[in-house]
């Protein structure tokens, strides 16, 4: 590697000797940019393989799937027809779908009131409170699975939606992401609207809350991610195939396939493409939300 | 923003005297007990109660089928927990599949961001290759990975075999099981900590960059003295968030190796859904989860104390202002 | 591309976005998936029952057993076209059973489920079961005298009824006919001509492994602690030994006579080299391609040796030890959990799908299994079936699992006893070691308080 001149030497010479330096800098990171960018394509493509895998699987019939090659003689989406024709993937996705809107909805409206009222109005416990909610937070929902079942059995409320939704609905570090982003925004605007009258609900709905926009699609979307994904929970209170969510019935129910590994890989498809929708729609979001909650710390 | 006036303006009504002038502070107490309420009465139902609930099960000799705390236990059920191998087993079990999985996370992860920072088109691209599999549902990956790990038929198989490797059991060999699942699980999360990376990597100023290449640094050593030390603190983070996330590990396991061959892939989580749930005894799985909670609860500390600038700033808000 | 600030504008002015249009048809989709599936979705809300009028039905039969038994459910339908019959197959083992009793106490379990003999009972003392009355059985034609007796005696729990016995499972020998007509251990039937004693057996095994230049016998022996507890059973049960007494609370393990079947198992796999070291699949592989004249398993791998076409019967397990015949053997029974709100239409549904199965036991046996059910078991038809009907007589020398909570087919104590037994045979340790981790093993779970 060539030594480059002190730019104090250089600054004699001006343009042309430090424009043909920017030159060969320039062509060696190009360069090794270029290389980058290859590394990285071929380990994109790698990690392509197992969902184009199971894809390409799923409209093979069963027979060709003992075969391992990408080629299909006779493609057909048999295997998705019988999915959802003899197994109960229609009831999984309603499952899923109305305990998910159910955990998001309530996480985002439960946890931006509570925050609301510790980032905005003054009173005697709030210090106590505040503490008490991140107590939350170092409690996982995987520590309670014991309790939860049997207080949820002795009110009978187990295989229902409630059963799986409600649990999911306290999370504390919602009400401090809420919180968080409250405590950003300038006070005057609250105070503003009331000392005109308006009490705390309106000013909250009013004024805070379409502000938030951002803030409550990434809460939205993440518990309505999480709570679909959840499975240790869900797998012990929805027991009946035809109230389980996707993760819990896909698990659930594996040993009817046994070697018709098309139908397997289409029952996988189908119980992923909600999700891949989501993703798809709102990755900005997705990845606004982790960067941003991520780097907090 | 011209947004938010506009919004005040439109709600407020035509100026009255107001009860609320500020000047003398005063107490909102049962406003705040009506927007806490909601939260609150959820969170005592479903995480503290439980906690507390699971907590005093922990003493008895508690059954999934019968009711009531039944017979008193003191601490013999943690005294059995510290003393029984498998549960002692199913927590190696655990620490192994962290080991085995936080380091390729936490470096390959960085790596595929240092790349992909340097391809500025086409990101698009790498987030969905890499971060797809992390919104699929365990039980999806799950699949997959076992149609990919079937002797004979699977492509995993056909991979090995085609640079003249033999094919390992994957899923039923006890050596190599949970080598298989840590495979599967780096390619189900690595997404997320490769965005966290890449944010990461924004935040470092190019003013750095510019500077140590007028001193003569090429790309390869930039990235060694200005990249990777600046991303110090997020590599803290990721690293203790993955570990935490590793300790929780149960879907794996339970759909692609039922916790075998001979229980040897069976993490802490899933000895406790066995002998909770399989073999009914709710009063020893409570003791178990609380000496699993205690072991969660110490790394977690590990991650407050990193983010403490930021809780004791949380702290200061609450307790300090007004 | 920076992650701050939103990218639009925020105010509520309408006006159709795309996300807007994604949201309106994501939520369409949703009420669709709503309006298709109601009757869960009201009962998911509501905590209504599910589906009344139908009969569910949960299993854990996969491979060739589960083919005949959607054989079955198909006959059911065909019989009564105006009842749905929803099935469901479960993983086998502890999977089918945790979550059979999760469901159960979750108030929406299956209306009929399959259980072993040996589980059951553990279900009954769990209160998860409902008492099955005479009169209803009756009413449906199940009486006690139409069932293999040793089995319908085994079901009882306190004297009554929880589980209706379907079959007999036990461990059998099968055998390569070829191979044994080479050995000269065929008697002028093609029949084997009957092995007792220890040095008999171990005599046939050398003059099979002569033949076939490899093995005298395979049988699951890695990662497969189910089949060497049953052939271990199987030979212990023999000398009148047993394992567990008074509900699994002691363990009443005969030192000597558990030592004298594993010292003659080792001398058979490790010192004699009769029998190998293999897995499941691997023991079935190397019967089916010729390397081994004998096979010890479960009849239930019958089809498994048909579908490969080579000749080959089954019998009784050998009496090595010369005692009283003893084979291990386990049932499955069909079992009615507790329903909350059961009226009697939907018993008598469940009893009718259960007397269905039992009359389709002739499509049961042909896998292999011994029919519990007398009106088929005496019959001309099953006395013509072969080789079946040539080991029926295990299910009256039929041993099953001490009862205990943590015993039973698939359970903790196989595991533990299979794979001491196991580790026996593969040679890695000795017979001593073997009794004492048994030992050791078992009597913690004997002193764990019962949960049920």
């Amino acid at each position: 590697m060539t030594t480059i001149a002190h730019p104090a030497v250089l600054g004699e010479q001006e343009a042309p000797a430090a424009h043909a330096l920017a030159a060969t800098v320039d062509r060696r990171i190009r360069l090794f940019n270029r290389c980058c960018a290859g590394i990285l394509i071929a380990l994109a493509l790698i990690w392509l393989v197992p969902l184009a895998w199971a894809v390409d699987t799923a409209l093979k019939p069963n027979a060709e799937t003992t075969k391992i090659t990408w080629w299909i003689d006779n493609p057909t989406f048999d295997s998705f027809r019988a999915i959802i024709r003899d197994t109960d993937i229609l009831n999984w996705y309603a499952s899923s779908f109305i305990t998910s809107a159910i955990s998001a909805f309530g996480t985002v409206v439960t946890g931006s009131l509570a925050a609301y009222a510790l980032s905005r109005m003054r009173f005697r416990l709030r210090g106590v409170v505040f503490w008490f909610i991140l107590i939350g937070i170092m409690i996982p929902q995987q520590v309670l699975i014991v309790p939860l079942f049997r207080e949820l059995d002795s009110v009978n409320l187990l295989n229902t939606y409630w059963s799986v939704a409600l649990p999911q609905i306290p999370l504390a570090i919602a009400v401090f992401i809420f919180k968080q982003f409250f405590d950003g925004l300038p006070r005057e605007l609250d105070e503003a609207a009331r000392m005109d009258g308006a009490s705390f609900f309106r000013t909250y709905r009013r004024v805070v809350m379409p502000l938030c926009r951002p803030v409550v699609s990434a809460v939205a979307i993440f518990t309505f991610v999480w709570s679909w994904n959840n499975l240790l929970w869900p797998l012990l209170a929805m027991t009946n195939p035809k109230l389980m969510t996707i993760p819990v019935g896909l698990a659930t129910v594996q040993g009817t396939y046994g070697i018709r590994y098309a139908d397997t890989m289409a029952s996988a498809i189908l119980g992923a493409l909600p999700l891949v929708l989501v993703f798809l729609l709102f990755q900005r979001r997705i990845v606004e939300g982790i960067a941003g909650t991520g780097l907090k710390g | 923003m011209a947004s938010t006036t506009e919004a005040v303006d439109r709600i407020r009504p035509a100026p009255v005297p107001g009860p609320a002038r500020p000047g003398r502070p005063e107490s909102h107490g049962r406003s705040a007990a009506l927007f806490l309420a909601p939260f609150v009465v959820l969170y005592v139902l479903f995480i503290i109660g439980p906690a507390l609930y699971g907590l005093v099960m922990s003493f008895f000799d508690t059954s999934m089928v019968k009711p009531g705390l039944r017979s008193f236990a003191g601490f013999d059920n943690y005294a059995e927990a510290l003393g029984s191998s498998d549960f002692w087993h199913s927590l190696w079990h655990t620490i192994w599949f962290t080991i085995l999985t936080t380091p390729p996370l936490v470096v390959l992860a960085l790596v595929f961001a240092i790349l992909a920072e340097r391809v500025p088109r086409g990101r698009w691209f790498f987030r969905l290759a890499f971060f797809l599999p992390y919104v699929l549902p365990s039980a999806v990956v799950a699949l997959i990975w076992l149609f990919l790990y079937t002797p004979a038929l699977g492509l995993a198989g056909k991979i090995v075999t085609s640079v003249g490797l033999t094919e390992p059991n994957w899923l039923g060999d006890q050596n190599w099981a949970m080598v298989s699942l840590a495979i599967t699980t780096v390619w189900w999360t690595l997404g997320f900590n490769f965005v966290l990376y890449l944010a990461g990597l924004q935040e470092i100023p190019r003013e750095l960059y510019e500077a140590s290449a007028i001193d003569g640094a090429g790309p390869w050593q930039q990235i060694r003295r200005v990249t990777i030390p600046l991303l110090g603190r997020t590599t803290a983070l990721v690293v203790v968030l993955q570990i935490i996330a590793s300790l929780k590990v149960f879907d794996q396991m339970y759909i692609m190796t039922d916790g075998g061959p001979n229980f040897s892939t069976r993490s802490v989580l899933q000895y406790i859904y066995d002998v909770g749930f399989t073999s009914y005894r709710t009063g020893y799985a409570a003791a178990a989860s609380t000496l699993f909670f205690l072991v969660v609860l110490a790394i977690s500390a590990v991650w407050l104390m990193l983010t403490r600038r930021q809780s004791l700033g949380w702290a200061a808000k609450a307790g300090g202002e007004g | 591309m920076t992650a701050h600030g939103p990218h639009r504008s925020t105010d509520s002015a309408p006006h159709l976005t795309r996300r807007g249009l994604l949201r309106a048809a994501f939520a369409g989709a949703g009420f669709a998936a709503l309006a298709g599936c109601s009757t869960p979705v009201g009962a998911g809300l509501a905590n209504t029952r599910l589906d009344p009028g139908t009969v569910d039905y949960w299993n854990l039969f996969g491979g060739g057993d589960g083919v005949r038994m959607q054989q079955m459910e198909d006959g059911y339908r065909k019989a009564h076209p105006d009842t749905k019959l929803q099935a469901v197959t479960l993983s086998w083992g502890d999977p089918y059973y945790t979550k059979l009793s999760l469901a159960t106490v979750g108030g929406k379990p299956p209306n009929v489920a399959v259980s072993h003999l040996t589980r059951m009972k553990t279900l009954v003392q769990a209160g998860l079961l409902q008492e099955l009355h005479p009169d209803d059985l009756a009413r449906h034609g199940m009486t006690p005298d139409k069932f293999n007796q040793r089995a319908w005696q085994a079901s009882l729990v306190d004297g009554k009824i929880y589980a209706i016995p379907i079959d007999t499972h036990p461990f059998v020998l099968f055998y390569n006919t070829d191979v044994c007509e080479k050995a000269g251990l065929l008697d002028s039937n093609g029949q084997l001509v009957p092995i007792v004693g220890e040095e008999a057996f171990a005599d046939a095994l050398t003059k099979v492994k002569q033949v076939t230049g490899a093995y005298g016998a395979t049988h699951g022996i890695n990662a497969d602690s189910a089949s060497c507890w049953r052939l271990f059973q199987t030979f212990y049960s023999q000398l009148e030994g047993e394992v567990l007494a008074e509900n699994g609370t002691e363990i009443v393990l005969d030192d000597a006579k558990a030592k004298r079947v594993l010292d003659y198992l080792r001398s058979l796999t490790v010192e004699k080299g009769l029998i190998p070291v293999s897995d499941y699949q691997g023991a079935i592989a190397l019967f089916a391609d010729g390397k081994a004249g004998f096979h010890l398993n479960g009849e239930w791998e019958i089809t498994t040796f048909q579908t490969a076409k080579m000749p080959f019967s089954m019998t009784l397990v050998p009496n090595v030890f010369g005692g009283p015949h003893a084979v291990q053997a386990d049932s499955h029974t069909l079992v009615l959990p507790v329903l909350p709100g059961q009226d009697h239409a939907q018993l008598d549904l469940s009893l009718g799908f259960v007397k269905s199965m039992l009359d389709q036991s002739d499509v049961w046996a042909a896998g292999g299994h011994v029919p519990a059910w007398q009106p088929y078991a005496s019959s001309d038809a099953y006395r013509q079936l072969n080789p079946q009907h040539s080991y029926a007589a295990a299910a009256d020398t039929a041993v099953y699992d001490p009862p205990g909570w943590y015993s039973g087919s698939g359970s903790v104590f196989e595991t533990i006893m299979g794979s001491a037994v196991g580790g026996v045979e593969s040679g890695q340790f000795s017979p001593d070691v073997a009794i004492a981790q048994i030992r050791s093993k078992l009597s913690v779970l004997a002193k764990t308080a019962p949960p049920v």
